[in-house]
This record gives C-alpha cells, sequence and structure tokens, in this order.
C-alpha cells in the first residue's frame, strides 16, 4: 500500500491497485451553459458551461466553479441544448445596423436651427 | 438561417471537411488580421482546429497535474493564512483546468477523450510539473516564480484568435493574481524570516531554477515554429521573448530580498535589453519531455488512480439517454 | 463555555483539513473544488472559533491553538478523525456532519453568548450550501446504480454509529445550559435523529438498526483513535520548524 511520494496524502493511496492500466472513460453527462448574475438588478450573463447528470448538480457545479470568486445573487443553468442561434455564417444580416443612424439620438440636431430662429426673432 | 448550432464531435470533424476551400481561408485570416476573434461555429482550417485542441489540451492537463506537487505540502501548511491560502490556489488550478478543458470541447473532443490521451500519455502537459516539491519553500517558488512564468504566457496567450480560449484565459489570469500575490507573500517571508526559513527558500530555488528556464521551451535558435501558428495567432510571442519577459519582471524580485539565482552568467545585457545566462541541459529537457523526469511516473499514477477510483462515482450518475453535447461557447 | 468553543473548532479544524486532501484526486474535478471550497469555510470557521477564544476568553493565539497543541488537548470527536477513505465514506461523513454542523449554528443563534450568534449569522448561508451538497449527492448516489446504492448504504451502516461521537457531552454542560449558551447536545442529538431519519428515508436507505456508539466517545475529554496524531504531526511539522517563527 505504501508508494514513495513526498505527499504524505498521496503515500495513503493504493496506487497499485491501478498499475494495470486504465479503462477508457465513456461517461457522458449532460452540457449545461451557465449564466451568473453578479447582484439583483443586473442581467444574469453568459460565463461557460458545466456537465453534469441533472440540473441540481450542474447548479452546484456551477456555483463551485463560477462563484467562487465572483460576487453572485443567482446562477442560471441552461441545457446547451436548448439554446439556439443564427449560423456564424449569417453575421451579415447584422452588418448594416450600425449604418442606421437615424435610430442614433446624436443623428438628431436641431440646436443651430433653434439658435437660427431666436436670432432670427429676437 | 435559424438553426441549433450545438454539435457533437463527428460534425465539428465533419464541418472541416470544407478546408479546402481557398475563399473561406481568406476569410478566415482576413478575419484574424482584423484582429477580430474565431469562435466555434466558424469555419476553421484543420490544422488550427488541431493546433488548438493540442496546445489547450495540453494547458488544460498542466493545471489539474500541476495541482500534485503544490498538493504535496496541502497538508502541512504552518497557520491558518497559509493553509486556507494553499488549498484556495490548488482549488483554483483544478478549476482552471476544467474550465480549459471546457474551451478546448468546444473544438469538437471530449474531457473525457482528453483525459483518456493523458492518462495514456498520448498528450502532454507542462514539463515543469514533472519536478518535486521536497519541500515547504517549494510551495513560495511554485506560487510566485512557477505562476509567474505562466501568467507571462497566459496574458500573451489571451491575445490569440480563439474566443473560448481568450475568455477562459482572461478568467484565470484574473484569478491567477491572487496566485502569485500569496506566491510572492510567502517568498518574501521565508526570505526575511529566520536563517532556516532563509536557507530553505535559497535552496528550493536553486533547484527551481533550471525548470524555470526550461518552462518556456526551447530556444528559438533551436525550435521549429511554425509561420501558421503566428499568422493565426495561436502563438503570439517566441519562446526566447517570454522567456525574457519573465527574466526582467522576476530576476529584481528576487534579488531584492537579497536571494540568488545559481548561475553566474545571468545578466541583463544592456545593449541588446536581453537576458544572458548559462544554456541550460535541453538534453534533460527532452528527457522529461519523454517521460524520464523525477515525478512523469507518480503524477500519471496519481492523476490513474483519481480516475479510477472515482469512476463509480460517474458511472451511477451517467442517463444513457444524455447525449453528449458540444458546448457552446 | 470555553470547551463548547473549543471542541467545536477543533471538529472544524480537524474535518477541514481532512476534507481539504480531496483537492486534487477527487472522483472528477468539480468535486474536488467542492470539497476543497468546504474545507476552506470549515476552516475558517474553525479559525473564528479560536480566535473568539483568543480574543473574548484569553485563550491561545489561534495558530498556536491549532498548530502547537498536544493531542491530549485536542477535544474533537472521533468522526472527524478518520481518514478521508474513498468519496462515499467521505461523502455520508460530510452528509451527518453537516447536518450536525447546521442545526448546532441553527440553536447558537439564541445563544446568550453575542460572538457566537454573530458566528452564527455570518456562517449560516455557507453551512445552508453544505447541507445542500450533501443531500444532493446523496439522493442522487442512493438512487444510480446499484452499486453506488450498495456502497451508500454500507457507508452509512459504518459511519452512522461514527457521529454519535458528535453529541457526547463535556463536563461543564450543565453550566452551559444554565448561562442559555447553548442549549445543550441532548437537544440538538434528538433534531439531528429525526432529520437524518426522514432524509434517509427520502433516499430510499435505511438507518442501521441496533447501534453501540459508545467505542467511539471519548475524544471531548482527550481520548482519540490511532489517526489523531499522525494527523496532528502531519499538519504540523512546518510550523513545528519554528513555532514561534512568521510563516
Amino acid at each position: 500500500m505504501s508508494n514513495e511520494s513526498l505527499d504524505p496524502r498521496i503515500r495513503r493511496l493504493d496506487l497499485e491497485h491501478v498499475k494495470n492500466g486504465v479503462q477508457p472513460t465513456n461517461s457522458h453527462w449532460i452540457t449545461f451553459e451557465v449564466f451568473h448574475q453578479e447582484k439583483r438588478g443586473r442581467q444574469a450573463i453568459h460565463v461557460g458551461i458545466v456537465h453534469a447528470p441533472s440540473p441540481e448538480i450542474a447548479l452546484m457545479f456551477a456555483k463551485e466553479q463560477y462563484a467562487r470568486r465572483k460576487s453572485t445573487s443567482n446562477l442560471w443553468v441552461v441545457k446547451s441544448s436548448e439554446v439556439f442561434t443564427f449560423a456564424s455564417e449569417d453575421e451579415d444580416i447584422f452588418e448594416t445596423t450600425p449604418d442606421k443612424t437615424f435610430r442614433e439620438p446624436g443623428f438628431y440636431k436641431v440646436r443651430d436651427r433653434i439658435e437660427a430662429y431666436k436670432n432670427k426673432h429676437s | 438561417m435559424y438553426g441549433n448550432t450545438f454539435m457533437t464531435a463527428e460534425e465539428a470533424k465533419q464541418m472541416d471537411q470544407t478546408q479546402d476551400n481557398p475563399q473561406k481561408l481568406i476569410a478566415f485570416e482576413a478575419r484574424i488580421e482584423r484582429g477580430e476573434k474565431i469562435e466555434p461555429g466558424d469555419w476553421m482550417p484543420v490544422d488550427y482546429r488541431k493546433q488548438l485542441i493540442r496546445m489547450i489540451e495540453q494547458h488544460a492537463h498542466s493545471e489539474i497535474v500541476g495541482a500534485l506537487p503544490e498538493g504535496t505540502w496541502i497538508t502541512r501548511s504552518p497557520g491558518f493564512k497559509r493553509k486556507l491560502a494553499l488549498i484556495a490556489k490548488v482549488q483554483d488550478e483544478i478549476g482552471h483546468g476544467q474550465l480549459l478543458y471546457s474551451a478546448c470541447e468546444t473544438l469538437g473532443k471530449t474531457r473525457e477523450e482528453m483525459l483518456d490521451d493523458l492518462l495514456s500519455g498520448k498528450s502532454k502537459y507542462s514539463n515543469v510539473f514533472n519536478y518535486p516539491a521536497k519541500t515547504w519553500a517549494d510551495m513560495a517558488v511554485i506560487g510566485f516564480l512557477v505562476d509567474g512564468a505562466a501568467i507571462v504566457n497566459q496574458v500573451i496567450n489571451s491575445k490569440g484568435s480563439y474566443g473560448p480560449y481568450c475568455r477562459a484565459l482572461e478568467r484565470i489570469c484574473f484569478e491567477e493574481s491572487f496566485h502569485l500575490k500569496q506566491g510572492h507573500d510567502n517568498f518574501v517571508f521565508l526570505a526575511t524570516g529566520t536563517n532556516v526559513q532563509r536557507e530553505m527558500v535559497q535552496e528550493a530555488l536553486n533547484r527551481w531554477y533550471i525548470p524555470l528556464l526550461h518552462f518556456f521551451g526551447p530556444s528559438d535558435k533551436t525550435s521549429v515554429h511554425s509561420e501558421k501558428l503566428m499568422k493565426w495567432k495561436i502563438k503570439l510571442a517566441t519562446n526566447d521573448d517570454m522567456r525574457n519577459q519573465f527574466l526582467d519582471q522576476y530576476v529584481p524580485k528576487i534579488r531584492e530580498v537579497g536571494l540568488t539565482l545559481p548561475d553566474e552568467k545571468l545578466k541583463k545585457n544592456l545593449e541588446t535589453n536581453k537576458w544572458e545566462f548559462s544554456d541550460p541541459d535541453w538534453d534533460e529537457f527532452y528527457r522529461v519531455v519523454n517521460g524520464d523526469g523525477p515525478c512523469n511516473k507518480e503524477r500519471l499514477e496519481v492523476r490513474r488512480f483519481a480516475e479510477e477510483q472515482g469512476r463509480w462515482v460517474r458511472q451511477a450518475l451517467v442517463n444513457p439517454q444524455d447525449k453528449y453535447v458540444t458546448p457552446f461557447a | 463555555m470555553k470547551n463548547l468553543i473549543l471542541k467545536m473548532a477543533d471538529d472544524a479544524l480537524i474535518i477541514g483539513h481532512r476534507n481539504s486532501e480531496w483537492t486534487g484526486i477527487g472522483p472528477l474535478l468539480e468535486e474536488d473544488i467542492a470539497f476543497s471550497s468546504m474545507s476552506q469555510d470549515k476552516i475558517g470557521h474553525a479559525w473564528a472559533l479560536y480566535r473568539i477564544l483568543n480574543e473574548e476568553l484569553g485563550g491561545e493565539d489561534p495558530d498556536k491553538a491549532a498548530f502547537n497543541r498536544s493531542v491530549k488537548d485536542f477535544t474533537c470527536c472521533h468522526l472527524v478523525e478518520y481518514p478521508i477513505g474513498e468519496f462515499d465514506f467521505s461523502l455520508v461523513r460530510h452528509f451527518l456532519m453537516d447536518k450536525a454542523e447546521f442545526h448546532r449554528y441553527d440553536l447558537l443563534l439564541q445563544s446568550s453568548f453575542l460572538p457566537l450568534v454573530n458566528l452564527a449569522k455570518k456562517v449560516k448561508g455557507e453551512i445552508k450550501y453544505h447541507v445542500m451538497h450533501a443531500d444532493t449527492w446523496m439522493q442522487q448516489l442512493a438512487n444510480g446504480n446499484e452499486e453506488s446504492k450498495a456502497r451508500i448504504q454500507s457507508a452509512l451502516n459504518l459511519v452512522y454509529p461514527i457521529a454519535f461521537s458528535l453529541f457526547e457531552k463535556q463536563d461543564d454542560e450543565q453550566a452551559v445550559i444554565e448561562q442559555k449558551v447553548f442549549v445543550g447536545e441532548d437537544v440538538l442529538k434528538s433534531i439531528w435523529v429525526d432529520d437524518i431519519a426522514n432524509r434517509i428515508k427520502e433516499f430510499g436507505l435505511t438507518i442501521p438498526s441496533s447501534i453501540d456508539s459508545s467505542a467511539h466517545l471519548g475524544g471531548r475529554k482527550g481520548y482519540h483513535t490511532d489517526h489523531l496524531e499522525p494527523l496532528l504531526k502531519e499538519m504540523t511539522e512546518v510550523f513545528a520548524i519554528d513555532p514561534n517563527a512568521e510563516w
């Protein structure tokens, strides 16, 4: 049961037990996308994924991984297979949005006209 | 088109069969040239996928194997502050492994496949973790300098082209800043402590000097580096540049507390602005890469043991209906 | 009252120390992380309790109390002393112990000793999560497959009697009850027994029928299992190089 490790924890393990090699792993769990809400009132933001056999365990894994260091008010998990997106080659459908300046407040500039009006009528 | 873009590993591989499309390659390279990131659903050249998988996977393995040398002292940390810091730090490394495996999965290789390749020896991890942590002072040297070296590497890589890897690295770098600080704190306490403590940290430093020089890989003069990797922003700095940056940042911090590095030739050439040092034994580097380092055998045996001993837990919760789904991002 | 706080501190330190051993070698990466987090919480509780002893009741410096005390002076219970074993053992111990911790701190919210009330308020959420973690895993593994169910049941048979060591009374307990610092181990034990029985039933497991926990008592008086002395020797190995140095 003993081995030569410098780590006392490892010395307590029966490493001989697995000397004969390892069977390949074939356990697949569900993939969940994780969303993190830093505090009340904020958006939940996508932060990564976990693999878990159930939503309950997925939430615990998400807490351990994504709420270990940052403030958190809540976490969401959503099965990756339930998330729908556009295909990446269709990104061009959004291309002209920034050109539509008539949707931006800065497009509307009437100060000059007001000043001109005032000058004329004062 | 509305679609559900999650992929099975098979589908991800099939996607690459369009690689010969030169127009797609031009568009892909132009995107990288513009400084945009590549995302999992994008077309990418076969070699890009392959090289990224290799790199991210090795990085992930390095995190979980790296937890073992530091774990050596986890039950022996002196005092509450060090005990909590070390547990938290080693825990983060495991967390980083998980994040990196997830990032790599978006390229179409499952975590299980990656772990199997680690255990069979097919896939590598950083050499530095094949060295033993002989004394408590190794925790200071690893926490401060090995993590310091890793951060140099990771900060550079976080400017790379693959979105999921960059995101994982940003999170990792944020967390590692605590590792570095706690390592430095430990290092300074030992260096400025009793004679016994000071000797302990000097001795550890002497042992880690060569593995630290090896950390960034062989010199640019001898190593083959791919133009493609640079062009595709998988690799962003040369080994020598990273090594030089590391020495620039850390040698002064070692010397300011009166400790030394065991190399008389180590000095900065003020004309070239580059550090000069005795060439470390690269044969040793290759021996360790090929499995013949002081701890290679133990590290893999422990990982195999953990996998085997824990198999029943994972298997008990497998539902045959749950099909593997490649993560999204 | 010092005895009550000291044994709570010792329990938390030793179980935290034990569970930190999973960091890097657990059955899956996520559980390495979980056990590690909970062990940090527990060591944090121990630190806070030694600090209360130090600051309010004239006890030693927390580092000295934890890292420089002889095995006879420790008053942890036998339950926390055993090695981590396999995941089934560690999980069942965690389940049984954290239920007790949860109710103990819940009862301490009514304590007449303010520092304990404040600590109980502070750690409430952490321990609630420890219980949630244990319950979720117990539920899943007890209903996983034949092997996992058998393993969890047999770990329960082994650990359940030892868990009664948590409620071993100390000599000054009557005074602690009269001063309304704590309602006493018997009250805690009966709440725990009921709670555990209900959960075990929900999991579809059975509580071992005849229990003799007498062999597991003595920890509160300094009589420990053979596991504690080597644990302390290992834990204090570096600290003992120079207990007066700053580490």
